[in-house]
């Protein structure tokens, strides 16, 4: 039987991709040292420090300490989320490329990318002096990052949008504003609103971390636990952040499940 | 006289969500609270950050931290190039296009929203404490955060995937795991090699923070530096990263391209 083979130039490129890919991850192992009894001992390691986190610290002591600091994190993302929508929504119109007047977008975009760029700890750490030890640096770094992203992608929802409203409200004699209220923002809201939702999300996970450089939240706590060798105590702090993470995803998934998808009728 | 239309009444849901919302965001905001006067006070400080941080050195960031920056790249391709490996059987077994047994379903699917659940420095922390401090840890960290996210991706890719093909393998007599070998892993590879490059750039960015707890890479630089404030160290490591960053993110970019 002839099974037509592939072309020769897309097999030298897949070749050459594979080995690329092997070479390169011999080339970090031999790097990094990472030595094969490192790989054989790590599991049994691993297994050594869960064990010692068991039985948990359920003492009233921990939870007073604990719980106040995971919620912590909560106020410092949803906060940070808040931050991030108000000044983002009006933002990403003018980076959008449909609705801006002129160039403005291109420098708005690259002021954007250029937020971005930047991880919230590094935000965290440049706003602590001036901020101080506590959870609103952590506000700032978390909310000033998310300018960044919900801008960009609030923008790009925008520049998806239909433009035959747009055209029927010019039509009808409505000016540019009516065209962005009526003819704009109830197409995007929905897209919008759903990936702040997201973005709470995410947060949720940067804000429980920002705590190792001291910006509030439960990862200062998880770090000294841990480098105090207080291991069920850590237990119980990752017990807690998982619940926390793991509820309001839940919760923030359904709700933009229900925005994006709308009422399931019952058949 | 017009019949205009009613305006649907909004929902419940809409009534109460929307306060809740706001109120929501008041108590946080109180919750965290800003003090105006102490931020005046404080911002006499912001000398010490804006100085150093407008006067990069750089002459001593490139001679110490270029052998940090490659470690921050070698744990990244390690990280993402095993952490996507092992997500790829695992996310066969978490879709329920692919696996029958709903039970071991549920269980992949939960393990890896589990490991999703944990932050990546949480990760970092947890193996620094268990294998040592230094890159290995740090790989090890990266490895979950990405097995995580292509676990998630890509079992829902596999959910979505065109069941004509496995129907047609099993008509041939193929066994399942034959149908998912010869036919729903076809289908999925090029959507796994652009998850894959998408995840190496998002283990590139996690990688550089991974060593303020101790998990190796160019991060560990900026832990020492950051302590004794000396912004003017920081800055042109900061910017380095970003270069590294945008750079590899145009080599990822221009792969994508070619292989989609």
């Amino acid at each position: 039987m002839n099974i037509p083979k592939q072309p020769l130039n897309q097999r030298i490129f897949k070749y050459s991709l594979t080995s690329l890919i092997v070479v390169s991850a011999i080339w970090s192992a031999s790097g990094l040292e990472i030595t094969l009894d490192r790989i054989l001992n790590a599991p049994a390691q691993i297994a050594t420090l869960v064990g010692a986190m068991f039985p948990l610290d359920l003492s009233s002591e921990a939870f007073d300490r604990i719980i106040p600091k995971v919620f912590e994190s909560l106020f410092i993302a949803w906060a940070g989320t808040v931050i991030g929508a108000i000044f983002s929504f009006p933002i990403s119109f003018l980076a959008a490329n449909n609705i801006t007047i002129g160039s403005v977008n291109r420098v708005i975009k690259q002021i954007l990318n250029g937020i971005r760029a930047f991880p919230e700890l590094i935000l965290a750490f440049v706003f602590l002096p001036i901020t101080g030890l506590g959870p609103l640096t952590g506000t700032l770094a978390v909310g000033i990052h998310s300018i960044g992203t919900l801008g960009k992608l609030s923008s790009e929802v925008i520049e998806g949008i239909d433009e035959g409203p747009l055209e029927s409200i010019k039509a009808s004699g409505g000016s540019k504003i009516n065209e962005l209220t009526f003819g704009v923002i109830p197409q995007v809201m929905p897209t919008i609103t759903s990936y702040w939702l997201y973005r709470f999300e995410i947060n949720l996970r940067a804000s429980a971390v920002l705590g190792v450089v001291g910006a509030g939240g439960v990862g200062q706590e998880l770090i000294n636990q841990l480098r105090f060798r207080d291991f069920p105590r850590a237990g119980t702090v990752l017990i807690c952040t998982i619940v926390l993470v793991l509820t309001a995803d839940t919760i923030s998934a359904a709700i933009r499940n229900r925005i994006i998808k709308g009422k399931t009728v019952k058949s | 006289m017009i019949n205009y239309p009613k305006k649907p009444s909004p929902s419940l849901l809409v009534l109460i969500g929307i306060p809740a919302g706001i109120l929501f965001s008041v108590f946080s905001f109180l919750q965290i609270g800003f003090n105006f006067q102490d931020f005046k006070n404080n911002l006499s400080n912001r000398y010490l950050v804006t100085d150093p941080l407008f006067n990069p050195k750089w002459a001593w960031a490139w001679e110490n931290s270029s052998d940090a920056l490659v470690e921050t790249i070698q744990i990244a391709i390690l990280a993402s190039i095993i952490g996507c490996a092992v997500a790829l059987p695992l996310s066969f077994y978490a879709s329920r296009a692919t696996n029958l047994n709903k039970y071991s379903y549920f269980v992949y699917k939960s393990f890896l929203n589990l490991v999703r659940t944990i932050p990546d420095l949480f990760w970092a922390m947890i193996f620094t404490v268990a294998v040592g401090i230094g890159p290995f840890a740090g790989v090890l960290a990266l490895l979950m955060f990405s097995l995580a996210i292509m676990g998630k991706l890509l079992s829902e890719t596999i959910d979505s995937i065109d069941p004509g093909p496995m129907e047609a393998a099993k008509a041939t007599g193929a066994s399942h795991n034959q149908s998912v070998f010869t036919s729903a892993l076809p289908q999925v590879l090029p959507n796994f090699t652009a998850y894959f490059l998408y995840i190496f750039e998002l283990c590139i960015r996690a990688s550089v923070i991974l060593g303020l707890v101790g998990a190796g890479g160019v991060g560990r630089i900026i832990e020492t530096q950051r302590i004794f404030l000396r912004f003017d160290r920081i800055s042109p490591i900061i910017v380095l990263i970003l270069v590294v960053v945008i750079l590899i993110e145009q080599f990822s970019v221009w792969l994508r391209r070619k292989i989609l």
